[in-house]
């Protein structure tokens, strides 16, 4: 009996090392996702709201729905049609988010990227 | 070639029930086998118990793949994903360690499995639960 429970034991280690290499290697895979390759940055003349849907699509229609009317899979934004903000406003809640609400997304993205996605949120209205 | 974006959310609808319930069926199984008096039952019910956490195991990684696509990689993500994740992730940790331990150790179906391994069994299968509540709240709000 003690003997069985000894091997049972010994049989923990490649559990235990399957568990945490399966959910490490799923936690790599995002990071790697996340990292993805170093862009080559294009000469800009000014905020493009083209490249901002694209980041919207990327960053935000998680939560605010693919077209802005907060209707994403996760269901928290908000309707982002006719914003009654100023940019700055936009960009200030972009970059540091809102507490308990919405994520910062400064990491993700710099000034030119955040500029880009007031630019879209703009178009739309 | 591109992918409709809604396949991956199909896909991950489609994969991810499988060890959800996999995963409470063997639950169920080894509490069944405490509680039967005939022994050719017992072994029975262990031997399904075995079956259904390793296929649900193996299920699970199908279930994770297409989860961190339609996630757009988000690990942790916030709102109601953070919430699912934050069952997702212990339940597929348990459940993997768990099948790798019960294959691993050859539990014998004609005796109890360990106190601990029945103990972690009901905990990984209410965590499964409660990722399959957030994951249908992902989906009723989303």
């Amino acid at each position: 009996m003690a003997m069985n429970a000894s091997i049972q034991s010994r049989r923990l280690l490649p559990a235990v090392l399957a568990a945490a290499c399966s959910v490490g290697a799923a936690f790599g895979l995002c990071r790697m996702a996340a990292t993805g390759p170093v862009p080559i940055p294009e000469p800009q003349t000014g905020p493009s709201a083209e490249h901002g849907r694209r980041l919207f699509v990327q960053s935000c229609a998680h939560c605010h729905g693919d077209d802005a009317r907060g209707s994403g899979e996760d269901g928290d934004g908000p309707d982002l049609f006719g914003l009654r903000i100023g940019n700055a406003r936009i960009a200030a809640v972009i970059s540091t988010g809102i507490p308990e609400e919405m994520p910062s997304f400064a990491k993700k993205h710099g000034a030119a990227d955040v500029a880009d996605l007031t630019a879209y949120l703009r178009t739309i209205r | 070639m591109t992918i409709d974006p809604t396949t991956w959310s199909k896909l991950h609808g489609a994969t991810t029930h499988f060890p959800i319930a996999l995963m409470l069926v063997s639950a169920f199984c080894d509490g069944a086998s405490l509680a039967c008096g005939k022994a050719d039952w017992q072994r029975a019910l262990r031997s399904t118990a075995t079956v259904t956490v390793v296929l649900g195991a193996l299920g699970s990684y199908a279930a994770v793949a297409t989860g961190l696509i339609v996630a757009k990689w988000q690990f942790w993500g916030h709102g109601t994903l953070l919430h699912h994740h934050q069952f997702v992730w212990p339940a597929f940790a348990l459940m993997v360690g768990l099948a790798t331990w019960r294959a691993a150790a050859r539990f014998s179906p004609s005796r109890k499995p360990p106190i601990a391994y029945l103990i972690l069994m009901v905990f990984a299968a209410a965590l499964m639960s409660g990722a399959g509540y957030w994951g249908g709240e992902l989906l009723n709000h989303g």
